[in-house]
């Protein structure tokens, strides 16, 4: 299906903050990681909750021994419902890869961000 | 569709002290809180939900948790998926048995009743109320069910899965005692592990807080063992037990195993007059969610059928909690809907109008 591009305007997001958003009829959750944007659909492929309005976060790394390591800050998004973890970028689940949220591209114009939708 | 799980909740506990006498008002006023100041007195909880386990999506008003705020119920829950009536459990006032002392647990589980039925049940027609007891206090769990029970709008006794002794022990009789006089159905809602009650792991402590979420249906084993054994539905043969939050799949092999025990072993329990699962088949009842999610959906379905599951499960959706089960997505056979999302709870809540 060919894909529209819908100019949403300026976000005047920091790093690590999100805003779910209406594009086209669709519930959007659109997010600042690290300096680039990215979008996901707001609904969970687990069971369709509002997957965006959790809370942005970064996890334990999987280690071989008994110790925590906080590494990904700000690059998943916690499901609102039953908190399952997705990477905002790709959408995967990280428990399971075979599980992904649906995400959109975003690219900047001048005039402001691009929905690739 | 009827919801048999919703949690209300109240801004803080101080709202209980309006309705408590000046023994127990001080006590609560002046006493120590495990939680700090204005929280709820409850002495346990050694399994720290590491994200907090109330949906994140809710964010309710300032000052609010998703439950308190009943214009959000409203819309997140009642109108949007249409709910006839929604059974509303409470939040805190579950751990009502983790307080050692029964005379204060009894006292905070009248002050909870006045407070949800002048403060709850008056704000919908829709909303249905638990009565909470003091499983701790047998004695003054009965005589608040006969002070109570009779309220238009309190269509079950509530207590804790979690407890010092197994239900069927006959220190508790005379709860069912009360219940059955009254004629409500007691229901035994997950929580209150730890402290002065029972683990909810048998091999004692568990660690995690996943860990002690999957495992707490041991203490639904129990009570639900002890309960038929110990013979109160021979004494009591209206009583109705609704099983809440503490899984269900668990059941049948339970029951498997309590049938094969009772035919070589009745001599034990000789007030017993039929198999176990007999009893379990027509007094007990369980709420979905969190209804398990095997890969394959079939093993799930073979459990609920061995349960008789359409006549035996009322749904619930827990709300707002982070397992929270959406009623569209619940996983049974489509020709059980009308029974477990409406029949089969009116059956037990005959409080509830009765279609004919
Ligand atoms: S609906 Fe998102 S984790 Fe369940």
């Amino acid at each position: 299906m060919a894909k529209k591009q819908i100019n949403i305007g300026i976000a005047d997001l920091n790093p690590g903050e999100r805003k779910i958003i209406e594009v086209d009829g669709k519930s959007i959750g659109l997010f600042n990681v690290n300096g680039d944007y990215f979008a996901m659909h707001n609904r969970c492929p687990h069971m369709g909750g509002q997957l965006c309005a959790g809370p942005v976060t970064g996890t334990t790394l999987p280690t071989d021994k008994t110790e925590f390591i906080y590494g990904r800050h700000n690059e998943l998004v916690r499901c609102g419902w039953h908190g399952w973890e997705f990477e905002i970028k790709s959408g995967i689940c990280t428990v399971d890869p075979k599980m992904r949220a649906k995400v959109y591209k975003v690219t900047r114009e001048e005039s402001g961000l691009i929905l690739h939708i | 569709m009827i919801d048999c799980d919703v949690h209300n909740d109240w801004v803080n506990a101080d709202v209980l002290l309006p309705y408590m006498d000046e023994t127990f008002g001080d006590f609560l006023r002046r006493g120590e809180r495990a939680g700090g100041a204005q929280s709820f007195p409850h002495g346990h909880r050694p399994w720290l939900h590491p994200e907090g386990y109330r949906r994140a999506d809710l964010n309710p008003a300032e000052g609010h948790s998703a439950g308190s705020d009943y214009a959000m119920m409203k819309e997140q829950l009642l109108d949007k998926y249409d709910l006839e009536y929604a059974i509303l459990t409470g939040e805190e006032i579950i751990d009502l048995s983790t307080i050692a002392n029964p005379y204060y647990a009894s006292a905070m589980a009248k002050a909870n009743n006045e407070y949800l039925i002048h403060e709850w049940l008056t704000l919908d027609k829709r909303l249905k109320g638990s009565l909470a007891v003091a499983p701790q206090d047998p004695e003054g769990a009965a005589a608040e069910i006969r002070r109570r029970g009779d309220h238009p709008d309190i269509v079950q006794v509530m207590l804790s899965s979690a407890a010092r002794r197994p239900y069927g022990d006959p220190f508790y009789n005379p709860i069912w005692e009360a219940a059955a006089e009254v004629g409500l159905p007691v229901a035994m809602h997950l929580g209150g592990n730890g402290g002065v009650n029972a683990e909810s792991s048998f091999a004692m402590p568990p660690t995690f807080y996943y860990e002690h979420h999957a495992l707490l249906c041991q203490s639904a084993m129990s009570h639900v063992a002890s309960l038929i054994l110990h013979g109160v539905f021979e004494k009591w043969p209206t009583l109705q037990f609704v099983i809440i939050e503490c899984g269900i799949s668990w059941l049948p092999p339970v029951l498997w195993r309590l049938d094969s025990g009772w035919k070589a072993l009745r001599k034990e329990t000789p007030w017993l007059k039929r198999l176990p699962s007999e009893y379990a088949r027509d007094h007990l009842r369980f709420t979905t969610q969190p209804l398990e999610q095997p890969p394959n959906s079939d093993h799930m379905l073979a459990m609920l059928e061995a349960m008789d599951g359409k006549n035996t499960l009322l749904f619930s959706s827990d709300y707002p909690h982070w397992d929270f089960d959406d009623p569209y997505e619940v996983a049974i056979p489509k020709d059980w809907h009308e029974n477990v999302f409406d029949l089969n709870i009116r059956k037990v809540y005959k409080k509830l109008p009765q279609k004919s």
